[in-house]
């Protein structure tokens, strides 16, 4: 049985735990916010973009290499998104379980599947199963910021054209709530413009005697290749939100359990005290008994 | 009516603002947009990019690199890849990107790729520093 002074210290450890807790907690409240406001901020720039490629391609009847699907890929890339730290609770092991058993089912199928990580996490959990690794980009953990995913996306756009894949593919943490992330396989390579958000863009009224400058086709190989470095920003900008959100429950939680480990030891070491005391007392009073004799 | 947005990934720089001409750096040479232009649609090259809002004299600018153009009925619209305003360019740091890029350049043995990314670099700064200029 431990005695009081091994109770004292007990508690002092956790609460000081709690504390670190809490500010972990604190930290990520701050900066999801700051990484939801990147997704909205995104928002405007991605629709026009969209609206604009699904409008060329419609009235100018542009095909392009991107867009064009090859029915059944044969190498195909497969992104694994996750953070760079952890204690985010279940974020970057869901990701890592859900490519794991992507990766054991599909290897037979593919001619090639590759992975490439953003993230160490991801790279960790795979070296650690001894599987290869190809690629990486660390460092996701600061601020994400558009450049970087720009340089990502061209690493994978240079994969693409060069035809070593004919399929890109990435799994993420999507972000739907603070306390709601779920893990999301997306097909980026080529680019999907059956899609329902392509659809819903055409809606929008569309005047065909535009001036172009230079021609359609060459505007939409930009706007191509922008939409794909936006998408992964996209990406990257909700994983990064997901991390935040899933950090904080977890703190949020792990303080919770903290607090209620606080007052448990506090109770066995009050009893325990309480008992010390009645023990003295007893000592002292029976002592003075003996001593009326 | 004339409008006018400049938005970027990473934030809106201004959106529907009333003005009365901009001009922009397309991929050949600059092009003056007043109200009642030609519906047109064009990528924008790096450089400084100029706006006048209605009623006001001066031109308001932002450098930027790469960049798509559409000029509607109503107005005009800009995606741009970044886009600095006058205030947020650190001139010292272009210019140490200019020097940068420049003495790169001149190492031998470069591929054309590469060569391309330093040309790209070189432009950026050198817009940046025309900004920072002005003011």
């Amino acid at each position: 049985m431990a005695n009081l002074k091994d109770i004292r210290t007990r508690i002092d450890s956790v609460k000081n735990t709690q504390q670190i807790t809490r500010a972990m907690k604190m930290v990520s409240a701050a900066k999801l916010r700051r990484a939801q406001h990147a997704i909205t901020n995104l928002r405007p720039y991605a629709l026009k973009l969209l609206q604009t490629i699904s409008n060329i391609s419609v009235t100018q009847r542009v095909s392009h290499p991107l867009m064009s699907e090859s029915p059944n890929p044969k190498k195909v890339l497969m992104v694994v998104l996750t953070s760079d730290r952890g204690l985010c609770g279940g974020f970057n092991n869901n990701v890592n379980k859900f490519a794991y058993n992507y990766y054991s089912e599909n290897k037979d199928k593919y001619d090639v599947l590759d992975l490439y990580f953003i993230g160490t996490k991801g790279r960790d959990f795979f070296k650690y199963r001894g599987i290869e690794v190809d690629d990486c980009m660390p460092n996701l953990s600061k601020e994400i910021c558009y450049t970087l995913a720009a340089k990502t996306a061209d690493r994978l756009m240079s994969h693409f054209t060069e035809g070593h894949y004919d399929a890109v593919k990435i799994v993420y943490n999507e972000f739907k709530s603070a306390i709601q992330q779920n893990v999301v396989s997306e097909t980026l390579l080529p680019i999907d413009t059956t899609s329902a958000s392509f659809r819903t863009a055409e809606d929008c009224k569309f005047s065909e005697d535009f001036i172009f400058e230079p021609a359609p086709e060459e505007i939409i190989d930009d706007l191509l290749v922008k939409h794909f470095s936006t998408q992964v920003y996209r990406c990257m900008a909700e994983s990064v939100a997901a991390e935040h959100g899933a950090r904080m429950s977890s703190m949020e939680s792990a303080t919770k359990n903290a607090g209620e480990m606080i007052s448990k030891l506090t109770l066995t070491y009050n009893k325990m005290r309480q008992a010390s005391i009645t023990t003295e007392l007893i000592e002292i009073t029976s002592g003075a008994e003996a001593l009326k004799g | 009516m004339f409008q006018f947005s400049l938005v970027t990934p990473e934030k809106k720089v201004v959106e529907n603002i009333d003005i009365s001409e901009v001009i922009v750096p397309a991929h050949r040479g600059e092009l003056n947009i007043l109200k009642g232009h030609s519906p047109l649609m064009s990528t924008l090259g790096t450089g400084v990019l100029k706006f006048k809002r209605s009623g006001e004299g001066a031109y308001e600018c932002a450098a930027i690199s790469w960049g798509y153009l559409e000029v509607g009925p109503t107005g005009v619209t800009v995606l741009a890849e970044t886009a600095e305003t006058g205030d947020a360019v650190d001139k010292q740091r272009a210019e140490d990107a200019l020097e940068k890029a420049k003495s790169e350049l001149k190492k031998p043995g470069l591929g054309a790729d590469q060569i391309e990314k330093l040309q790209f670099k070189m432009k950026k700064a050198e817009a940046r520093i025309a900004l920072a200029e002005q003011d």
